[in-house]
């Protein structure tokens, strides 16, 4: 076996059995440490994927590795039994418990712990998934102020780097890891084998970038990574409806659409009639778009970023 | 009765935030429950307030939101059913917001008034004695004290800013928090508890006349949590609102199957039982007993 597989934290349910939270370590050499992330919460079996995706080129290329990369592959292993966003039995969001604590409940000690291992590494990126009802194309997220992580980001391989003003929520990761470097894209409790293979690719271009390996290990040549559009949150177009229904797209992910053009129309689900025209407010491309078309008033429908 | 705020539902008939409205003029105070929908006991004490307010000439305005959060109500949902958003998490809330964010803000424009009283239980695992959240001086601290519920916690800022609450406090209203009872359960002793609670603080504000006798609860400013070392089975030797001496037993975690004690636990201080973990299966380092501890 070319890598080590530790447990980090057991979590011991009322019954006695125990539920193991691992990584796996690929090298060991002087070079950077990188910590990659996924499954926080239970719904992102995207993340999951991508990771074992990198592992496959990890295990190939042991005697190149430099430096050290520790997969976490599904954190919130109880919640992915079950497809659930939050930890089941207590409904903690675990990507709100950050920075947790040493004498809490589980999911604040497995946050209390992970972050310490966390802060140890160089790098830190989190796999993440759009919601479940949302479809988005790969993209990155860091805060503004880490200007080393928006470098990396712009090789993760993406469409989109957003430069976020604040942390999205007290209690997230990124509040814990102001550098961390977050990546997603696709649609929660879904494999999108699009997405997946774009995110395994820019995380392999990211950690050659980072010298854990050499560049030309890489399984493609390093000019076939896309270059991101940079953005701030003032960038964002959020288009939502203001009748309930059924959402009917018109646009897909990435399509460049003009200022006016239809994203798509609010029906009637009984008769089919419409309701509302959804309609670009300007011109950009879209980020992401409702999956799930059922919708309230107010329901995000589509979001574009201004080019 | 009116209807203050309406949200068109694909499928089935509008989303109505009603509200109930006794008396006219100053001062102001706003009830709200069921922002959680299944937590019910506010819904029940609301509505034996709004019997007795039928009753009375009220001074003043009370507005009654006795449930907000209908849809979770009639499914027994703590969230939002549709997209399973915490309305509680939605505060301040948004004109043009996600449907919860729009829900929030007609809440918050609703129960404008000079004192804002949210009614509250504890989770669907863990039954709370009627107590008083507030913060530890100020207006708000006074109508706890008023309120005369078995507890009166009274707690520093920095842990009673969100949700509604928080939003109310921002709007530099009056603001306190009364619990009892435990999520998808109906104790009426409770509810009628916290109604006697509130009716004091309403007959304080002078918005009715009261024979409510003044409580006998107690202050506190620290709560001591009691967590399982352990996983297991956990059965209570308590009761909420009971008394309890330093060393006192407090419940026993037993083996899920086979009922093995693995571990018994003691009460580390003399107070109060201000929470009790009633849904026994429970995970090492959970909390199974709160005790606040009364201050002299």
């Amino acid at each position: 076996m070319a890598y080590r597989l530790e447990s980090l934290f057991d979590v011991e349910l009322p019954t006695g059995d125990i539920v193991a939270i691992t990584r796996r370590s690929f090298g060991n050499g002087e070079g950077p440490t990188v910590a990659l992330l996924a499954g926080v919460r239970g719904d992102t079996p995207e993340g999951t994927r991508v990771l074992h995706e990198v592992g496959k080129h990890l295990l190939r290329m042991e005697e190149a590795l430099t430096g050290t990369v520790h997969v976490y592959p599904c954190v919130n292993p109880l919640a992915a039994d079950q497809g659930a966003r939050h930890w089941p039995g207590l409904d903690v969001d675990l990507a709100r418990r950050f920075p947790g604590r040493a004498d809490g409940h589980a999911p604040d000690r497995l946050a209390h712990r992970l972050l310490g291992e966390l802060q140890a590494a160089d790098v830190v990126v989190e796999l993440r998934a759009a919601h479940p009802a949302f479809r988005q194309v790969p993209q990155a997220r860091v805060l503004a102020g880490s200007s080393s992580a928006a470098e990396l980001a712009a090789s993760a391989n993406v469409r989109c780097l957003r430069l976020q003003s604040t942390p999205c929520a007290s209690g997230s990761l990124e509040e814990a890891l102001p550098n961390l470097l977050m990546l997603e894209g696709g649609s929660g409790n879904r494999l999108t084998e699009s997405v997946g293979l774009e995110l395994a690719d820019g995380l392999l271009n990211l950690l050659a970038v980072l010298h854990v390996f050499p560049e030309g290990d890489l399984p493609f040549h390093w000019a076939a990574i896309q270059r991101p559009v940079i953005c701030g949150d003032d960038a964002l177009l959020d288009h939502r409806c203001t009748r309930g229904g059924l959402f009917i797209p018109a646009a897909r992910t990435w399509d460049d659409i003009d200022a006016g053009a239809l994203l798509g129309e609010i029906i009637d689900p009984m008769t089919g009639e419409t309701r509302e025209h959804i309609t670009a407010s300007e011109g950009g491309r879209v980020l992401a778009h409702r999956a799930e078309p059922v919708v309230y008033p107010g329901n995000l429908v589509a979001r574009l970023v201004r080019q | 009765m009116s209807v203050v705020f309406s949200l068109e539902s694909p499928y089935r008939g509008e989303y109505r935030l009603h509200r109930l409205t006794f008396g006219s003029g100053g001062p102001v105070t706003a009830l709200v429950a069921g922002i959680h929908g299944n937590e019910v006991n506010g819904i029940q004490a609301l509505n034996l307030i709004a019997s007795m307010l039928r009753l009375q000439r009220v001074a003043g305005t009370v507005h009654l939101l006795p449930c907000v959060n209908l849809f979770g109500a009639e499914e027994a949902r703590k969230r939002w059913p549709f997209d399973d958003r915490d309305l509680n998490e939605a505060f301040p809330g948004a004109a043009d917001g996600s449907p919860v964010e729009r829900i929030a803000l007609a809440v918050l424009d609703a129960s404008e008034a000079d004192v804002c009283i949210e009614l509250q239980t504890g989770s669907a695992a863990v039954h709370e004695a009627p107590h008083a959240r507030v913060p530890l001086t100020g207006p708000a601290a006074e109508l706890g004290r008023i309120a005369a519920l078995p507890i009166c916690w009274r707690r520093s800022s920095d842990r009673i800013d969100d949700g509604l609450v928080g939003a109310w406090r921002a709007a530099g209203r009056t603001a306190l928090e009364l619990r009892g009872g435990r999520g998808g359960a109906l104790d009426l002793d409770d509810a009628r508890t916290l109604a006697r609670g509130v009716v004091r603080i309403l007959a304080a504000a002078e918005h009715i006349g009261s024979t409510e006798r003044p409580g006998d609860g107690v202050a506190c400013t620290t709560v001591h949590d009691h967590r399982a070392t352990l996983g297991g089975f956990f059965v209570p030797e308590v009761r909420v609102g009971e008394r309890v001496a330093e060393g006192q037993l407090l419940g026993v975690v037993r083996a899920p199957l086979g009922g093995e004690p693995r571990e018994v636990v003691h009460a580390s201080t003399a107070g109060v039982v201000l929470a009790l973990r009633v849904y026994p299966m429970v995970h090492a380092s959970e909390r199974l007993v709160r005790v606040a501890i009364p201050e002299e």
